[in-house]
C-alpha cells in the first residue's frame, strides 16, 4: 500500500489536491447560495405575499382570498396547520420540506424552497 | 482486426466488470449518490495493459448488460451510466495519450471519476434537469465523492496491474499477455 | 515529494481559497419577514455578510416594532390611545416620534383640503370589513362631527398632542406604516448597509442598489387581476431611493347587493370614497407616500393627480373604470405586464 503511494506521479497528486481544493471552495460558494434558497414563500392570489426563513420555527396566519389559513414552521419543515377549506386537502399534505403546498379555493400556495412569482424578478410588490 | 485472444480477453474483462458492479449493488449504502464504481477499476486496468479500443468495448458492454438485467435498458438511468462511461474512458484515454508515464493508475482514476461524473451531470441537466441551481448545488459533493473513490479504486487498480504484470501463475485467470496492437 | 511539487500544490490550494473568499464577500441580498403593526413587514438588505445582514434587519425589526406600539390605535398601551382617552380632556406628552408623525399627517390633511385626515377614527370604527357590517348612516352623521383635522393641536415644545373635543379618535392607520418604513430605513442605514428595500405590506421604501447595480423592482398590483391568471401585477417600476405606496379598493373590503364598500372613506361623507380602484404615489419619504395615496384616491383622478403634480410627487391611478391616470414623465419609467 505504501508503494502505491510512492508510485504516484506529481500530476497524480497535484490532481488530487486540485479536485479536493475545489469540491471544498465549492461547498462552501454553493452554501453561501444555499442560505439564501431556504425560504417559505407564501404566495396569494399567485403573487408572492410573504417570505419567511425556513430555519426559525414560527406559526402564523395568513388571509386567503377567502378565509384564513394557519402556516406552521417548524424544524425545518412546513405544514397548512389550518384551513376551512372543504377538503382539507392542504392541511392532510402535512409537513413538506421541499416542493408546495396548495390551497386551491383559498388561492393560498405555500413554497420551500423555490422561486416565487415564477421567475420574475421582483424584489417587493406594493398595492 | 479483433484477434480471437482480444475478444477472449474482453470478455473476460465484461464478466469481472458486471461482477464488480453487481456486487455494489448489493452493498448497502447509508448514502444514495455514493457510486463506488468498482467496476471503474476494470476500465482502467483495462486501459492501461490492453489500450483504449479493449477500455471503451468493456465499458460499453458492461453498462449496456447491467442495464438490460436491471431492466432500465436505454432508460434515464441508462443514459446517464452510458455517457459518463464514455466521457470517464475517454478521457483517461487521453490523459494517457499525453503522455504514458505523466499520470499513474491513481490520477487517471481520477480523470475516469470526475469526466464521468461531469459526463452525467451535463447529461442529466440537459436531458432531464433543466435547473442549473441544482445542478451546480451537487457538483461540489459529486465532486469531493468522486477523488476518494478515485483515489481508492486507482489504488486498487495499481495493485491490480502490479499483480499481474508479474509474470507468473494466475495467467488463467487473467489473461495478461502485453497490450494487443490495433 | 520534492520541493517543485509540493510548492506548486502549495500555490494551487492558496489560488482556490482566494477565489473562493471572492465569493464569500460578495454582495447578497438577505430577506426576513416578520409580523409587525398587524401586518408582515419583509426587510431586504445588501450585505456581504450573513450575519451582518440579518443582525441590520432584526435591528430594523425592532425599530418597527417600538414604533408600532407607540401608535397601535388597537392598543390601550400606546401613546395614540392615551391621546385619544384624554381628547377634550389635556394634552398629552408623546415620543418624538409619534409627534413627528401626527404632524406630517396634519400636514398632509391641510395639503389635501382634508381628503387625508387622521381623526376619522370614530367614523372607521363604525365600519367592519372583516364581518362586513355596513356602517349606520346616522352614526355617520354623528361620527363625522368629531372628524377635522384641524382641532387637532400639537405643540412642538412640550411635545404633546391635544383632540380638542371629546370623542375625537386619531387613527394613524394612513401614515403610520409609511412611516416606520422611513424610520427602519434609517435603522438600517445606521448599521452601515448601503441598500435594502423595506417593505411594510404595501408601504415600501427602498435605497441603494441591488447587488447587481439595478435599481430595486417593486411591482404594483393590478386592482383587478385576470381571474386566474397567476400574475396579479399591473406594472414594474425601478426605483433607488424613493418610497412608493398604493392604496387600493381591494385590500380590505366587502361586497353588499353588488355595491363595493372599501376600507378607504371618504372623510367629508363617511363612506368609501368613489373615484378610483387604485392610487399609487412615489416621492422621498414612506410617510408621504402613505398619506398621500390615501389623499389622492378620496381626491378622485382629476382632482388627485393635480395634487401629485402640485407637491412634486409621481402618481399612477387607475380610476372606477380601469383608466390610467399618470403623472407626466412616469410612463417611460414604468414596464406595464402584458395581462392587464
Amino acid at each position: 500500500m505504501k508503494k502505491t503511494i510512492r508510485d504516484t506521479t506529481v500530476a497524480d497528486r497535484l490532481l488530487f489536491v486540485l479536485l479536493i481544493a475545489a469540491a471544498v471552495a465549492g461547498l462552501f460558494i454553493s452554501r453561501e447560495a444555499m442560505s439564501q434558497s431556504n425560504d417559505v414563500i407564501v404566495e396569494i392570489n399567485g403573487s408572492p405575499a410573504y417570505t419567511f426563513p425556513l430555519t426559525t420555527d414560527r406559526t402564523f396566519t395568513v388571509q386567503g382570498a377567502l378565509w384564513e389559513t394557519v402556516i406552521e414552521i417548524k424544524g425545518r419543515k412546513v405544514r397548512i396547520k389550518e384551513a376551512h377549506c372543504p377538503n382539507r386537502i392542504c392541511v392532510r399534505e402535512g409537513w413538506v420540506s421541499k416542493g408546495a403546498i396548495i390551497c386551491l379555493p383559498n388561492r393560498v400556495v405555500v413554497v420551500v424552497g423555490g422561486t416565487g412569482r415564477s421567475g420574475k424578478d421582483i424584489d417587493a410588490v406594493t398595492g | 482486426m479483433m484477434l480471437l485472444q482480444d475478444k477472449y480477453r474482453i470478455a473476460v474483462l465484461a464478466a469481472y466488470a458486471l461482477a464488480l458492479h453487481g456486487f455494489e449493488g448489493l452493498l448497502p449504502m447509508p448514502i444514495p449518490w455514493l457510486r463506488l464504481g468498482l467496476a471503474n477499476i476494470i476500465t482502467l486496468v483495462a486501459l492501461m495493459l490492453y489500450g483504449f479500443r479493449t477500455a471503451i468495448t468493456v465499458t460499453l458492454i458492461r453498462v449496456i448488460i447491467a442495464s438490460i438485467f436491471t431492466g432500465t435498458f436505454l432508460g434515464p438511468a441508462f443514459i446517464l451510466s452510458f455517457g459518463g462511461g464514455v466521457a470517464g474512458t475517454a478521457a483517461m484515454g487521453l490523459a494517457l495519450l499525453i503522455g504514458r508515464n505523466v499520470f499513474g493508475p491513481v490520477g487517471l482514476s481520477l480523470i475516469g471519476a470526475l469526466f464521468h461524473n461531469a459526463g452525467q451531470l451535463v447529461l442529466a441537466y440537459f436531458l432531464f434537469i433543466q435547473r442549473i441551481e441544482a445542478v451546480l448545488i451537487i457538483s461540489p459533493v459529486l465532486i469531493l465523492i468522486g477523488t476518494l473513490t478515485g483515489v481508492t479504486n486507482g489504488v486498487i487498480s495499481d495493485l491490480l496491474i502490479k499483480n499481474l504484470t508479474r509474470p507468473d501463475e494466475d495467467a488463467a485467470v487473467f489473461p495478461t499477455t502485453g497490450p494487443s496492437t490495433e | 515529494m520534492n520541493f517543485r511539487t509540493t510548492y506548486s500544490a502549495f500555490l494551487a490550494v492558496l489560488g482556490l481559497c482566494l477565489i473562493s473568499s471572492c465569493f464569500m464577500h460578495r454582495e447578497a441580498t438577505y430577506k426576513k419577514t416578520k409580523e409587525l403593526m398587524d401586518t408582515f413587514v419583509t426587510v431586504t438588505v445588501v450585505s456581504d455578510s450573513a450575519e451582518k445582514g440579518n443582525e441590520a434587519i432584526e435591528k430594523a425589526f425592532a425599530t418597527i416594532g417600538k414604533f408600532g406600539a407607540l401608535v397601535n390605535f388597537f392598543s390601550d398601551e400606546s401613546e395614540v390611545s392615551n391621546i385619544n382617552r384624554n381628547a377634550g380632556v389635556m394634552p398629552v406628552k408623546v415620543s418624538p416620534e409619534t409627534l413627528e408623525v401626527i404632524d406630517k399627517a396634519v400636514f398632509v390633511a391641510a395639503k389635501s383640503g382634508g381628503a387625508f385626515d387622521p381623526t376619522i377614527g370614530p367614523v372607521m370604527k363604525l365600519w367592519d370589513f372583516h364581518n362586513n357590517i355596513k356602517a349606520s348612516a346616522d352614526d355617520i352623521k354623528k361620527g363625522l362631527r368629531l372628524v377635522d383635522y384641524r382641532n387637532i393641536i400639537i405643540d412642538r415644545e412640550k411635545s404633546t398632542v391635544f383632540l380638542r373635543h371629546k370623542g375625537m379618535m386619531l387613527d394613524p392607520g394612513g401614515i403610520a406604516k409609511g412611516y416606520a418604513a422611513d424610520l427602519a430605513v434609517k435603522t438600517l442605514k445606521e448599521q452601515g448597509i448601503r441598500a435594502g428595500v423595506v417593505a411594510a405590506a404595501g408601504d415600501i421604501r427602498t435605497f441603494g442598489a441591488r447587488p447587481d447595480g439595478k435599481p430595486w423592482n417593486i411591482g404594483i398590483k393590478n386592482p383587478r387581476p385576470v381571474k386566474g391568471s397567476t400574475n396579479d401585477i399591473l406594472a414594474v417600476i425601478g426605483l433607488g431611493d424613493k418610497a412608493i405606496s398604493t392604496s387600493g379598493d381591494y385590500e380590505r373590503f366587502f361586497i353588499e347587493d353588488g355595491q363595493r364598500y372599501h376600507h378607504i372613506l371618504d372623510p367629508k361623507t363617511g363612506y368609501p370614497a368613489g373615484g378610483c380602484r387604485s392610487v399609487t404615489i412615489i416621492t422621498g419619504r414612506g410617510v408621504f407616500t402613505d398619506a398621500f395615496s390615501t389623499a389622492v384616491f378620496v381626491l378622485g383622478p382629476e382632482k388627485g393627480l393635480k395634487l401629485a403634480q402640485d407637491e412634486e410627487m409621481e402618481a399612477l391611478i387607475v380610476d372606477v373604470n380601469g383608466k390610467i391616470f399618470m403623472t407626466p414623465g412616469l410612463k417611460e419609467k414604468l414596464k406595464f405586464e402584458k395581462n392587464d
